[in-house]
């Protein structure tokens, strides 16, 4: 475990280096993120336009929730081009040479490169809806609160790894692999609004199901007093679940692969 | 055989190569207008929507119904190409041809776009069925056919719009990111996520002005009814305009770029 921490810190400190090499570039991925912001904030600006409360939230609150959608974004970007690039490395067979590292294959393949200009934009972004929002709503501001709400993040960040790992090893099977990314960002777009406001089957399938509202929405909840015991609970265990089962499927999806090159 | 016709169909199968994929995107476009439906339904349910944002409820649906599919079916990706080709030296092979290449490109283009012509107009009747029975949307024959003539217009603006933007490429280092960036951004002021006017009388009067609105706010409104005819003879007369100003514009940049370019690469 230790190795893998340190591991990960000489991998993103490779990549700052690199990416901080050519400037432009870095700026340049910073305002490609700054494009997506706008959408994003769009959906802010709609909920303010129309004064709308989402079941007991007010637009204040929607706003951290809109933030959190933010956040979790930026530290899914952090590593996303390792999953974009999969399908790449599995045709070309580029994978052979991470197969002979002396490390997990799945460690290195999904943990590689590390996009800072992503994660930057979205993170900063991110924490001024929650923060602002968090000042507007006039939501108590305590020790228990705060660990509680950054280890549920935490928690967040085990599960959106797992959950949106799984759809990219379908490239071990089928040769373009665009429509998958299109898929998993569709579903990921599913968080851009509170949960409540989808019908009490699609609540269930996204909690329990294919938990992608436990990411963004049970953060948020516990901040805001509303997370049930019980929810709590599986916030902590479905990130372990699905940790394990993509780790079985990665294992599976491996086995298939054949090799392309010389 | 027709070099601009043989193209056309390279564009047809080209789409059509990898199935999975292309259902794949296909069904990943449901979920933004699911997404969409969805919150509009509650907002509309849960406070008087109409008057803050000037749409009525089967206004909004329609709108939201038709705005992703008409932004994906106007949607372009050659740019990247472009670049390759300028950035390669790949566009030797063109110019040595007795082709235009952005008569190419556009053949090209029209020929991906077919079968997704096919499949949107396949949904669009089902979508403005499904309107006209559950949301109680009025239409009439003349309403169906400017938005279709509207649509063409649309794929013909955007074309131009991202051919000039592709011709960047001539003088441009690293356009990858620039490219991204601009793709999203046009989507959004097109109104090609929600209409730009929900957000008040200056909005409104900027989508009009600009050409962005022209590719998917407008023929989109056609449909939903919020233009009468002499608003719809304007847009049209406003489309075109700013066809012919980016196919001029294209042109220009085209024909400085040849010289600039440095043909790299055998």
């Amino acid at each position: 475990m230790k190795k893998y921490l340190r591991l990960i810190g000489v991998l993103m400190k490779l990549s700052l280096m690199s990416q901080l090499e050519y400037r432009v570039n870095f700026i340049a991925g910073v305002a490609v993120e700054l494009g997506w912001m706008l959408v994003k904030l769009l959906y802010v600006a709609v909920v303010y336009r129309i004064g709308v409360n989402i079941s007991v939230f007010t637009p204040n609150h929607i706003q951290i929730f809109i933030g959190i959608y933010v956040l979790m974004t930026g530290f899914y970007m952090l590593y996303y081009p390792n999953f974009a690039g999969l399908g790449q490395m599995v045709q070309s067979g580029e994978l052979d040479m991470y197969l002979v590292k002396p490390v997990s294959l799945q460690f290195i393949v999904t943990l590689r490169q590390w996009s800072f200009p992503m994660f930057l934009t979205n993170a900063i972004v991110g924490s001024i809806l929650i923060i602002t929002g968090w000042q507007k709503a006039g939501l108590a501001v305590n020790v228990k609160q705060i660990l509680g709400f950054l280890f549920l993040l935490l928690c967040s960040n085990l599960l959106t790894y797992s959950l949106f790992l799984i759809p990219y090893l379908m490239c071990f099977w089928i040769v373009s692999t665009g429509g998958i990314e299109s898929l998993s960002s569709a579903l990921w777009d599913f968080n851009n609004m509170p949960y409540m406001i989808y019908g009490k089957w699609i609540q269930r399938i996204g909690t329990f199901i294919l938990p992608i509202f436990i990411i963004t929405n049970f953060p948020g909840l516990f901040l805001m007093g509303n997370l049930h015991p019980a929810m709590f609970v599986w916030a902590i265990a479905a990130p372990v679940l699905f940790f394990i089962l993509a780790r079985i499927l990665w294992k599976k999806a491996v086995r298939n692969y054949t090799s392309a090159s010389s | 055989m027709n070099p601009y016709r043989c193209v056309f169909q390279m564009g047809i199968e080209k789409s059509l190569e990898y199935r999975t994929n292309f259902v794949l995107t296909m069904t990943s476009s449901i979920f933004p207008i699911m997404i969409q439906t969805i919150m509009w339904t509650y907002f509309y349910g849960h406070t008087d929507a109409t008057v803050s944002t000037g749409y009525t409820y089967s206004q909004i649906m329609v709108y939201t119904l038709l705005a992703t599919l008409v932004s994906q079916f106007v949607s372009t990706s050659f740019a990247w190409q472009i670049n390759e080709d300028i950035k390669r030296g790949g566009l030797n092979k063109y110019l040595v041809r007795p082709v235009h290449y952005g008569a190419y490109q556009f053949c090209s283009f029209l020929g991906e776009k077919i079968p997704q012509l096919l499949l949107l107009l396949l949904v669009a009747v089902a979508v403005i069925f499904f309107s006209v029975t559950v949301f109680g949307l009025t239409l009439s024959g003349t309403r169906v056919f400017l938005f279709v003539i509207s649509l063409l217009f649309a794929l013909a603006l955007n074309f131009f719009l991202f051919f000039t933007v592709a011709l960047t490429s001539f003088w441009l280092t690293d356009v990858n990111h620039f490219f991204a960036t601009i793709s999203i951004v046009f989507v959004v002021i097109s109104g090609g996520i929600l209409p730009l006017d929900i957000f008040g009388q200056k909005a409104m009067l900027l989508t009009k002005l600009l050409p962005f609105g022209y590719t998917t706010q407008f023929p989109v409104n056609i449909i939903n009814g919020r233009y009468n005819l002499q608003m719809v003879g304007i847009g049209f007369l406003c489309q075109l305009f700013w066809i012919v100003f980016f196919g001029l514009l294209s042109e220009s940049l085209w024909k400085k770029g040849l010289r600039h370019y440095v043909a790299v690469g055998g």
